[in-house]
């Protein structure tokens, strides 16, 4: 187990990163753009705004397929973008709160930073059509070592069942790219933090997915989400 | 014996009796087009042909390693799980496409698999490998078939993170995964030199 920035790709990366810095190697804006080859004049808006934004936000751009589509889309993007907050928000309170030291740290410092990112990319990829940021309260789970490990591992685990229940559902396959691109971190995650919680990293050789009633019924049990009518510029912690 | 030539036998077979110096070219050729076009079953079982030479070179690589026995501690128990999972998918993924199933090509791994060292560095190319070819070809699937897929992505992205972090490299250093092409992904395991 190396030190914080003992590995050459150390956790540097993701922490202080800059939303038009999340696609830095242009894998995304690729992909999206070669979602598109056939329709040049697409491929071509795509590949300037890639290099202007961000890859995932271009992805983001681009129109649904169909109107029903799309409201089904916008819909999916705040279920993803709730799920987001709520991981974000978790990471960033356990970090306040300095319960954490080693390895445990590393990991929550940097997936706190991924995730904050997730949040903001969906946020702009929304606009005015993203849900207000929910309040939290976390209550015991960010306060000791031992709740941070459970809880993480129940978030991380959920999200990808989540984002593996949905991308089926998405209509722009803009969206689903960048939906892809999420739902393969997350379950970096779900294994990294298994393993630190000495569990299997890999519980079997297939992920089931979760439906959205089913994780929302999931998420309700936790009462770690107080309200989504927040209407102040920062999430407010009152865990 | 579990032996990689095993496996591949009646690709082997064929190989043998054809031009062996083309046989690498052969085993890609059923990689799809490098466009995602409009979805359909034809355009799954493309998709899904291309997911099974990744699946069974990555089952060859953890079952050549384990053979070799090079590998102890943590390293060990890492390849003797992920080797039944790779197995799983592939025999999934064979399961699936039925009759048009491509055989399993031979495949030869040299030295990579002599160390601990060299095989960790090359199971993270090859899962790497995979997670940016599925995350790539996803978007071209039917929604059932993407569904099905997505069982798939995630465990490899799992294990990525696992032999990661057991090197100690970080096991997810990026907000978001790479997706590279068909094309790219057929360059890339030609370039490994692993098929023969």
């Amino acid at each position: 187990m190396s030190g914080l920035g003992g590995a050459p790709d150390g956790p540097n990366d993701v922490l202080g990163m800059r939303l038009g810095d999340i696609d830095r190697d242009g894998a995304i804006a690729e992909a999206v753009a070669g979602l598109h080859d056939g329709d040049t004049s697409r491929a071509g808006f795509l590949r300037g705004a890639l290099l202007g934004s961000g890859a995932l936000l271009a992805a983001f751009a681009a129109p649904a397929s169909a109107a029903g589509g799309k409201v089904r889309d916008i819909s999916i993007l705040n279920f993803a973008l709730t799920l987001e907050e709520l991981q974000a928000a978790f990471y960033t309170e356990v970090e306040r709160n300095k319960v954490l030291d080693g390895a445990l740290k590393k990991q929550a410092d940097t997936v706190g930073a991924v995730e904050r990112a997730h949040v903001r990319a969906f946020r702009s990829a929304l606009g005015r059509a993203a849900i207000r940021r929910p309040h939290f309260a976390f209550g015991g789970a960010t306060e000791g070592a031992d709740a941070f490990r459970k809880t993480a591992v129940a978030f991380e685990d959920l999200a990808v069942a989540a984002y593996k229940g949905q991308a089926p559902r998405i209509s722009s396959r803009a969206y689903l790219a960048s939906a892809l691109a999420i739902h393969s971190v997350e379950a970096r995650h779900a294994a990294w933090i298994r393993r630190l919680a000495g569990k299997s990293p890999v519980a079997g050789p297939f992920d089931e997915p979760l439906s959205r009633p089913a994780v929302e019924r999931i998420v309700a049990q936790t009462h770690f989400i107080m309200s989504t009518t927040s209407q102040s510029k920062g999430p407010k912690f009152t865990g | 014996m579990r032996s990689v030539a095993g496996r591949g036998v009646t690709r082997a077979s064929l190989v043998r009796g054809g031009a062996a110096v083309a046989a690498g070219g052969a085993a890609l050729a059923v990689w799809p087009r490098d466009t995602i076009s409009a979805r359909s079953a034809k355009q799954d079982a493309e998709i899904l042909k291309f997911a099974l030479v990744v699946e069974d070179l990555q089952s060859a690589f953890y079952a050549a390693a384990l053979d070799r026995g090079a590998l102890s501690g943590e390293l060990l128990e890492y390849a003797q799980v992920v080797a039944e999972h790779e197995k799983a998918h592939a025999d999934h993924i064979r399961t699936a496409l039925g009759a048009s199933a491509p055989a399993a090509p031979t495949f030869d791994f040299g030295d990579t698999i002599a160390s601990p060292e060299s095989f960790a560095s090359t199971a993270i190319k090859l899962e790497d490998l995979g997670l940016s070819a599925y995350n790539g070809a996803a978007p071209g699937l039917t929604a059932g078939a993407l569904a099905d897929a997505a069982r798939i992505v995630s465990v490899e992205a799992r294990h990525i993170s696992w032999i990661r972090d057991i090197v100690g490299k970080v096991p997810a250093p990026r907000p978001t995964d790479k997706a590279i092409s068909a094309k790219q992904a057929k360059a890339a395991i030609q370039a490994t030199g692993f098929v023969r």
